[in-house]
């Protein structure tokens, strides 16, 4: 069987000490639920020689309301809790919808928000065993110096695979890291994000920041989400594309607007223009005005299973079924 | 370096000692070897392993062992208690639902947790929550059932025959129902003796065994599709600590093919390397880690050579060679494997006169297996010099002969065990790297050693459904009759031999029923490319053909105005005909087979009538029941059956087929049952094991149950003549006047007066000496077409089957989703129902995967501006994803209801009536869902797999036009 490479593993029970671990201990990587990182290892997309467990850590792994009604999620909440959680049901649902479609059943169990959040981008010629990758030479991503996808060696298209990330960046959610020296830092989800697709690259914060927790702003009155995922099976597969929408209603005219495409590349895209429509009623016509620009701001590549074309197209589709589901009534379920 | 710490599993607290990297599974199977937690994916994609942490399933490869203390961990050999297994294990072996069992331990914990947390479940919520664990045998329907049944604890709802429904007996008999009538036990639903151990984890698959001082190997795979062994450098290798020994190709020079004659295949590559996977140099070493470093440090010179990745480049003018000579050492000139050509009547005339004519190409897609378990071997020589291999195969007998040819090694210095089976759909049908590998490196090192394949390498070793593409024409007169078919066909080989010579044949030669062809013409082709190796997945080359001829007949019927079940009515062949092309068919109940999924789909008012975006669609298949002739001519019988009767009670049925999880062990108990009248509980089998058990050529083509079966029938049948002489002369009457009762033998006259099975095992002892024994055979029978090539294809009975799949296309997406199929299946005599639902319900699964889903896709290269830069272009015959999560096998959120019909057309020639169930009923499926898409939205797929973008591409073209 695959095997992953030799490390130490060590088990911090407070954040603090695990960003000082990561901090002193050279090539080390954070492990939370296991999903993402250990078939990666067993790949051997990394050998690093100390993992920092964070399953011991406590009191990350709750979700809870301010009074405002913003939601802290805990980066150590389950998957499996975000997907069952009644209070998220009822406030932002398309988080809901968007945990319980990832992966199966076990893995929404293992996999945690945080580990979720920083899941590492996706592409047919990354997510290989070590083998594989040899017979082709390698890629930008891993060991080589050239994207198969696009023919390049400049850029990586891997894809943000993450299906909490979408959404909560239609939610305007706030990430909440703990950085070396015990600095606290707060930044939009989306900022986290970089148009580099590899793998030390793909973020903006360093590599020993740890996400403690996910803020989510007060939904509001009128607030509705929801999240749309294409893939090729019902369980046990990534999105081959996602959209995530999220929107205040105010009567029939929609005052926020949100359209979040996810699995497309290294970045979540927030579809832009969306402006010129706020304020006006979610008819048929601006319903398909909005999946439109959704369709132009749509550039999927060939790095995940399904035709770019197809996925393109797609992106018109979801985002107008989405949209007629946020029209057709508050879903909390 | 080991790391000691305590984990709490099942109860008990384990020191364990291991290296700290060491998932959750690799602790469990190979540091505490409670293995009965399975590994089937390496990486998270097939819940095999999944484990209850605090009572949650989750997947015990990707988490670390030493991440889990202070977590109450519980493994499938936890779940029982001193009562014995838990409702849920004990529904699971009452319902049938356990097959081959691998995916089982995991499926049962899924379905333990989900019961435990929410005691009600609806259907949706258990289909949910299940998945999470892929299956490949069941189709999930009998794993849904048996939940459902764990659920109410009501095995009234399981079992409507019988009178008190309380919880699941403790010791619920292995015959639980009516028999078939004037029968003691065929016909009765029964549970399969090894189920129960597969359901607590007992059951020991290769994997799961460990010799004393065993060594592990790994095998060096080609990163290139086509290229020359310059020379290859194992120093490095050899010289690591821990490396017992290495061995490459030039120490295995002899070729071996599972059909002797056309071996064309090395077990190491000789000189070169025929596509990315192909193997090219092992390493025994104390530990799969050090094998797998020692692997990376073996220096192979290639001089890279041009592949052929597609049947069109291979057939080019001056295109490479796959192979430069052939199998007679003969030089190639090009890259076609295997031609055949046959006709059959006058075609070009009845296409001449034909009222209507469907002309087209259509292409179909290859697949593979993927069983859940992959392929394992194990070997050990004796201080003497005799080699005991277990494998995972399906064919003990053939491996044992190529294992004698490619060795060296007089055959009866083999012995070849086949533990439990973990799946194999034909995966498993014939040598692999791998096996040659374990018995030359044990041999070389000194003791026993192990090769596991990864999950990619199973999907190098592939064999599995070949791309074929199709130019077919089929004609039929102004009634519907068809007055002709004709079709010219080319098979991707891939880069060797395997079955190769039999599937070009397969592809022309099974079409001819069970629906009857005025005439017919086929040209078949098979050709070699630098991909991994096609071969016989389940419905053997004969699953592809059915694709264009029954989508093309309900286009026929379109044209002539005909319902698609009504036009297949017309043309059903009925018990003893012949086929166009010589075969005789002793049976065939089609038409109750149509009339059946007819009636339980609701066609009459429902198709052509439903909205634009649901139809139904029907097709049909015919499937032999074991080939006539073995695969190497001898005038040897088949299969062998011993049945030896003990003094304890107990009659133990020694015969060399396999059980793939099938349950050819539970049909031959349920015939020595049924002639000897033992109870099954008091008959054990003893199979899979080349020493033990007199021959048989394996679970190939579907033909265990009959001949196997009949050779059971005719041991079983001579035991009880003896014993009822012996009963006779102990009650002093006639042995004409005595009948056989479940359990005993007694005088017709008066069923009181008898004697019990087991005194009279004892009576004949003491009469006749020990031990006692009788044992049968099935000989091949004189059978086929008088022409050359007419006796493949020849069988000696044929299944029929008819389906009717229900589905809705959306329009907008051009996803396709199955909504339910009916499948009924003509399997003869149905010996044990519960086996044969379970073998329907598998194949509809896996035809409707492989029409949906699945797609042994290889990258066919970069345009040149796009390529890295070198000398070649490196992504060429690379696997797009060889792996559980990117081969997207249909999950159970994927999987509609199954609703199975058993035909009984009574069979002539086998065993009580009975004939094939394994792989005739997949074939439909592919038509079926076509004809279903067809009636949904009004196109006509002829390119599969049916993808989206197909779908999408089809109903622009048909708005277009």
């Amino acid at each position: 069987m695959l095997r992953m490479p030799e490390f130490e593993v060590h088990h911090p029970t407070t954040p603090e000490e695990a960003v000082a671990l990561r901090a002193e201990l050279p090539g080390s990587m954070y492990v939370a639920g296991g999903t993402d990182l250990l078939p990666n290892l067993k790949h051997r997309l990394h050998e690093p020689p100390h993992l920092i467990a964070l399953s011991r850590l406590s009191g990350l792994d709750r979700i809870e309301q301010d009074p405002d009604g913003s939601l802290i999620l805990g980066a150590s909440t389950p998957l499996a809790a975000l997907a069952g959680s009644e209070l998220l049901a009822a406030s932002v649902p398309g988080l809901v919808e968007a945990a319980a479609s990832i992966a199966g059943p076990q893995h929404r169990r293992m996999g945690t928000l945080g580990g979720n959040v920083m899941l590492d981008t996706r592409c047919l010629f990354y997510n290989q065993s070590r083998p594989w990758r040899q017979a082709v030479g390698g890629c930008l991503k891993k060991d080589g110096d050239w994207c198969h996808v696009i023919g390049s060696a400049k850029a990586c298209v891997a894809a943000q695979s993450s299906d909490t990330v979408p959404m909560l960046v239609a939610l305007d959610a706030r990430l909440r890291a703990l950085l070396p020296g015990g600095e606290r830092r707060e930044l939009p989800l989306l900022e986290l994000f970089s148009r580099d697709g590899r793998f030390e690259q793909r973020h903006t914060l360093p590599p020993e920041a740890l996400i403690t927790h996910v803020h989510v702003p007060s939904p509001g009155a009128g607030h509705r989400s929801t999240y749309r995922k294409v893939r090729a099976r019902s369980a046990v597969d990534y999105p081959q594309l996602s959209i995530a929408l999220a929107a205040t209603l105010e009567g029939e005219r929609c005052t926020a607007l949100q359209v979040v495409i996810g699995a497309m590349l290294p970045q979540p895209r927030p579809v832009p223009g969306l402006h010129a429509l706020i304020g006006e009623a979610l008819t048929d016509e601006v319903c398909e005005a909005i999946a439109e620009k959704a369709y132009k701001a749509a550039r999927p590549q060939p790095q995940l299973h399904g035709e770019p074309s197809w996925r393109r197209h797609l992106c018109r589709i979801e985002t107008r079924r989405g949209l007629q589901q946020l029209r057709s009534g508050p879903q909390p379920r | 370096m080991k790391q000691v710490y305590p984990l709490t599993i099942n109860g008990d607290v384990h020191e364990v000692a291991a290296p700290p990297h060491w998932s959750l599974l690799e602790v469990l199977r190979y540091g505490l070897g409670l293995t009965g937690t399975k590994q089937g994916c390496d990486k998270g994609d097939c819940g095999a392993c999944t484990v209850l942490r605090d009572g949650e399933p989750i997947l015990a490869c990707c988490v670390l062992a030493i991440s889990q203390q202070g977590h109450e961990l519980i493994t499938i050999e936890g779940l029982a208690d001193a009562d014995g297994p838990s409702p849920v294990q004990r529904a699971f072996d009452a319902c049938g639902a356990l097959q081959c069992g691998f995916c089982q331990p995991g499926m049962i914990l899924s379905a333990h947790a989900l019961l435990a947390r929410d005691p009600d479940p609806e259907e949706a919520t258990i289909v949910e929550a299940l998945s999470g664990n892929l299956c490949r045998c069941t189709g999930y329907t009998k794993i849904v059932e048996a939940v459902r049944a764990a659920r109410d604890l009501r095995e009234a709802k399981v079992f409507a025959d019988r009178a008190d429904p309380g919880p699941f007996p403790r010791h619920l008999p292995v015959a639980h129902g009516p028999p078939a009538e004037g029968f003691q036990v065929i016909g009765s639903r029964g549970r399969k003796a090894d189920a129960i151990a597969k359901a607590t984890g007992a059951a020991q698959y290769t994997d799961d065994l460990a010799l004393p001082r065993m060594a592990h190997g790994s095998i060096l795979r080609s990163p290139y599709a086509h290229a020359r062994i310059r020379s290859i450098d194992t120093s490095a290798a050899e010289a690591m600590p821990g490396v017992f020994a290495v061995v490459i190709g030039a120490d295995m020079p002899t070729p071996y093919c599972v059909i002797p004659w056309t071996a064309d295949e090395h077990a190491l590559a000789v000189d070169k390397v025929r596509y990315i996977g192909d193997a090219v140099a092992a390493v025994a070493a104390v530990d799969e880690d050090t094998a797998e470093a020692a692997v990376q440090r073996i220096v192979v010179d290639y001089e890279v050579l041009q592949p052929v990745i597609t049947p069109a480049e291979a057939l080019a003018e001056g295109a490479p060679l796959v192979h430069d000579h052939d199998w007679k050492g003969r030089a190639r000139r090009d890259n076609v494997c295997k031609t055949v050509e046959l006709s059959f009547g006058e075609v070009d005339q009845a296409l001449a006169d034909a009222a209507a004519v469907v002309e087209g190409d259509w292409s179909y897609s290859g697949s593979t297996h993927a069983p859940i378990e992959p392929h394992c071997a194990i070997a050990t020589w004796d201080p003497d010099g005799r080699l005991t291999l277990y494998s995972a195969t399906q064919v003990m007998h053939y491996l044992h002969r190529e294992l004698a040819r490619v060795l060296g090694l007089p055959p009866d210095r083999i012995r070849v065990i086949q533990p439990t089976l973990g799946g194999a759909f034909g995966g498993k049908s014939e040598p692999f790297d791998l096996e040659f590998c374990a018995a030359l490196l044990s041999k070389r090192a000194g003791r026993p050693v192990k090769i596991l394949y990864t999950r990619e390498e199973v999907f190098y070793a592939h064999r599995g459904r070949h791309p074929m593409d199709f130019h077919l024409r089929i004609a039929a007169d102004a009634e519907g009759h068809i007055t002709a078919v004709d079709n010219d066909i080319v098979l991707d080989g891939g880069a060797y031999h395997s079955f190769g010579l039999v599937t070009t044949y397969y592809a022309g030669q099974l079409l001819p029923g069970p629906l009857r062809f005025g005439s017919y013409r086929f040209r078949s082709q098979r050709v070699y490319t630098n991909k991994p190796c096609c071969g016989p997945k389940r419905g053997h080359g004969s699953v592809q053909p059915r694709f264009p001829l029954e989508t093309a007949l309900d286009e026929l019927a379109q044209q002539l105005h005909l319902d698609p079940i009504e036009i297949r009515r017309r043309n059903a062949m009925a018990d003893g005909e012949r086929t166009i092309n010589g075969q005789h068919v002793p049976s065939c109940g089609i038409l109750q087979c149509l009339d059946a999924v007819e009636a339980a789909s609701g066609w009459r008012e429902r198709f052509g009538q439903l909205p634009f975006g649901r139809g139904l669609g029907i097709a049909t298949s015919m499937y032999i029941s074991g080939t006539a002739y073995p695969i190497y001519p001898n005038e040897m019988p088949q299969s062998g059956v011993t049945v030896l009767a003990d003094r304890s009670g107990r009659l133990t049925v020694f015969s060399g087929t396999n059980d793939i999880g099938q349950g050819s062990d539970a049909v031959l108990a349920y015939i020595i049952a049924e002639e000897t009248g033992a109870l099954p509980e008091h008959i054990r089998v003893v199979s899979g094991d080349t020493e033990l058990t007199p021959v048989d050529l394996g679970a190939y083509s579907s033909r265990v149950t009959y001949m196997a079966g009949l050779a059971a029938q005719e041991a079983g049948r001579a035991l009880r003549g003896l014993l009822i002489e012996v009963v006779a002369e102990t009650l002093q009457c006639d042995p004409a006047a005595l009948i056989v009762v479940p359990g005993r033998y007694v005088l017709a006259s008066d069923p009181d007066t008898g004697v019990e099975v087991a005194d009279a095992l004892r009576m004949a002892e003491a009469k006749l000496g020990t031990p006692v024994s009788r044992s049968g055979g099935y000989r091949t029978r004189e059978l086929g077409g008088d022409y050359r090539g007419g006796t493949i294809g020849a069988s000696p009975a044929y299944s029929a089957t008819a389906h009717v799949a229900e589905v809705t296309v959306d329009p907008d997406t051009g996803v396709v989703r199955i909504e339910h199929v009916w499948a009924a299946h003509d399997c003869g005599r149905a010996i044990n129902p519960t086996l044969v639902e379970g073998q329907i319900e598998g194949s509809v699964y896996m035809g409707l995967s492989e029409a949906l889903y699945e797609d042994m896709a290889y990258h066919e290269g970069m345009e040149a501006r796009r390529r890295a830069p070198g000398e070649h272009d490196r992504t060429r015959g690379l696997h797009l994803g060889p792996n559980l999560l990117d081969y997207r096998i249909a999950t159970s959120l994927d999987t509609p209801p199954i609703t199975a019909s058993l035909v009984e057309s009574i069979d002539p020639g086998g065993p009580y009536g009975a004939k094939e169930a394994g792989e005739g009923p997949l074939h439909p499926a592919i038509p079926a869902i076509a004809n279903a898409i067809h009636d949904a939205v009004g196109i006509r797929l002829r390119t599969m797999p049916f993808t989206p973008q197909r779908v999408l591409a089809a109903l622009r073209q048909a708005e277009g036009a």
